[in-house]
């Protein structure tokens, strides 16, 4: 559905996007991840086709972004960061405005309007103006504006932000909703937002491809291992119970933490869950186990380490 | 230019939705009444001068008609790309050239409804007795809206070159004294350019296209197409100025 080849962006000495190439099937969705300033709206652009590439291509549906600029713009449904829509409108108005800027008859554009209030929830706030909802509202028209022509591809930047807790469970919905039918990129800085929602994530760091894959794989290949706390007491010592967990098959380091209320604790770097082998263990050795927690790795620790392997701390320049 | 006619109709409306749309129209109605009663007075009832006053017959027309479309589309560019209203348009299928257009549309739209509150001074004398001459004011509302168009697309142009709307209140105001006043520059560039350019200013007169059909009831396509080319012209230059936009992000 959508295929990028080396796309490129230059603002003046700055390049935004370096080299970025994936493709997203039809039906795909996807989350776009990495810090800001990575280069996530800039990409966004390009797709819409609002920002010409300095260089590469764009196709989406068969059609290029710069030579069929009007077949893709049909083609795409776009929420952008800033959600703009025009405040002195009804939130009616500004629906039918976009379907009629889609070439929808009137009636059309109002049937559809209502439909899809109803699906962001906002279909008893249609005669209210754009510029008297609250943040969290105006997130949910853009949404709704985004839908309206029912576009094949939806690309939206950040729909979650500004949004409570309650109503970003909603939208999460409504995006997984939409992944039957459609194709969906959709970015985010809110980590767990993302795994929730999208089996394939995106990861730019820098304006490059950092990593391109289905959650569990770039887990597996870049988050590394699995984290076992562990807290316990016995009676012996806290080396000899560091050893007999590091011999453990699967665990590769042992790490001894602070002693907590006389609990010894440690965190096991693992392959595996290696839980219940410790609990046997435990049991075996008759220790008093406290707390067994397994933490599996999440994207946020990838996110974490992707970001810090590519760019190293340096304390030394801290404080001079 | 599909979408032209969308953008044009609620560009129409967001004008008389803002309050400024309406101070701008009572403030020139105030005017144009008080200097339709001193014209009548002072031409000693001569209603056809004193009706066309407004319509491209004197200097009271020529402040209106340099100041208010400014006011009228400083906002249209400037602000829309601020508030990423721009992105959400020019993202959607219509062409910038049609965007653009719509909104030229709408500031010529309200422009044509303000040079038409003559007919309501022509009206009221003609109720009372006197018979304006429709012809005249007909093709002369018509010359009126045609610089107000040029004016609008004059706007628009700094609009899309500016980042805040008082900067492109000014730049336009500017631009269309410069245009108004061109003629004048001809006997200083006479000497230095020679006679070629200067005859060439001097076909940029608005005032002389103006008067010399438009007022007189005559419709010349000439001159018709004197103010047609020259806001075509700068509506391309609106157009360009809004898609180099897109490349500087």
């Amino acid at each position: 559905m959508i295929q990028v080849a080396h796309l490129t962006r230059r603002f003046a000495a700055h390049t935004a996007v370096d080299d970025l190439s994936f493709s997203l099937e039809r039906g795909e969705v996807v989350g776009f991840l990495g810090p800001n300033g990575a280069g996530k709206t800039t990409t966004m652009r390009m797709l819409t086709g609002f920002l010409p590439p300095s260089s590469g291509s764009v196709t989406v549906g068969g059609f290029d972004v710069l030579k069929d600029s009007l077949e893709v713009r049909q083609r795409i449904g776009y929420l952008p960061e800033s959600v703009p829509l025009y405040r002195e409108h009804r939130v009616l108005e500004m629906l039918v405005f976009q379907g009629r800027l889609h070439g929808l008859a009137r009636g059309e554009a109002r049937r559809r309007a209502g439909s899809v209030l109803e699906r962001v929830g906002l279909a008893e706030r249609a005669r209210s103006l754009v510029g008297k909802l609250s943040k969290g509202m105006r997130q949910r028209v853009g949404l709704a504006v985004a839908l309206l022509p029912e576009p094949e591809v939806l690309i939206l930047d950040e729909p979650t932000s500004g949004l409570d807790p309650l109503q970003r469970l909603e939208v999460r919905r409504l995006i997984q909703d939409l992944a039957r039918e459609r194709t969906v990129l959709f970015s985010s800085h809110i980590l767990p937002e993302v795994e929730a929602v999208c089996p394939r994530v995106i990861l730019l760091h820098k304006g490059r491809l950092a990593a391109d894959g289905s959650k569990e794989e770039l887990v597996r290949r870049l988050g590394g291992e699995n984290r076992l706390r562990v807290e316990l007491t016995g009676s012996e010592p806290a080396e000899a119970v560091r050893t007999a967990l590091a011999a453990l098959a699967d665990v590769r380091a042992v790490v001894a933490g602070e002693p907590t209320d006389g609990f010894l604790v440690f965190e096991l770097d693992s392959e595996h869950d290696v839980r219940a082998a410790v609990g046997e263990l435990a049991r075996a050795r008759g220790w008093l186990l406290r707390e067994l927690s397994w933490q599996r790795p999440t994207l946020e620790r990838l996110f974490a380490r992707l970001a810090l392997e590519l760019e190293p701390v340096r304390p030394e320049a801290v404080g001079t | 230019m599909k979408g032209c006619t969308v953008i044009w109709r609620r560009e129409l409306a967001a004008l008389f939705f803002s309050p400024l749309a309406w101070i701008l129209f009572a403030l020139a109605l105030f005017f144009e009444a008080n200097f339709f009663l001193l014209a009548l007075v002072q031409g000693g009832g001569e209603v056809n001068g004193a009706l066309v006053l407004f319509l491209g017959g004197g200097w009271p027309f020529w402040l209106l008609a340099l100041f208010v479309p400014p006011l009228i589309t400083m906002r249209m560019i400037s602000e829309e790309s601020r508030s990423g209203l721009l992105e959400f348009l020019l993202t959607a299928p219509v062409s910038d050239a049609a965007v653009v257009a719509g909104k030229a549309l709408a500031a010529t739209t309200f422009l044509a409804l303000l040079w038409g509150c003559v007919f309501l001074h022509a009206a009221a004398v003609s109720l009372l007795g006197a018979s304006p001459d429709w012809g005249v004011l007909a093709t002369a509302w018509l010359g009126a809206t045609l610089v107000g168009a040029l004016f609008s697309a004059v706007g628009l142009v700094a609009s899309a070159l500016s980042g805040t709307p008082l900067l492109a209140a000014f730049l336009a105001i500017l631009a269309n004294l410069a245009l108004f006043f061109l003629p004048l520059l001809r006997d200083a560039l006479r000497g230095i350019l020679g006679g070629r350019v200067a005859g060439l200013l001097e076909r940029v007169d608005l005032h002389a296209h103006l008067s010399g059909s438009f007022l007189r009831g005559v419709l010349d396509t000439g001159h018709v197409a004197f103010f047609l080319a020259w806001t075509l012209a700068a509506l391309f230059l609106a157009v360009r100025t809004v898609e180099s936009r897109r490349w500087l992000g």
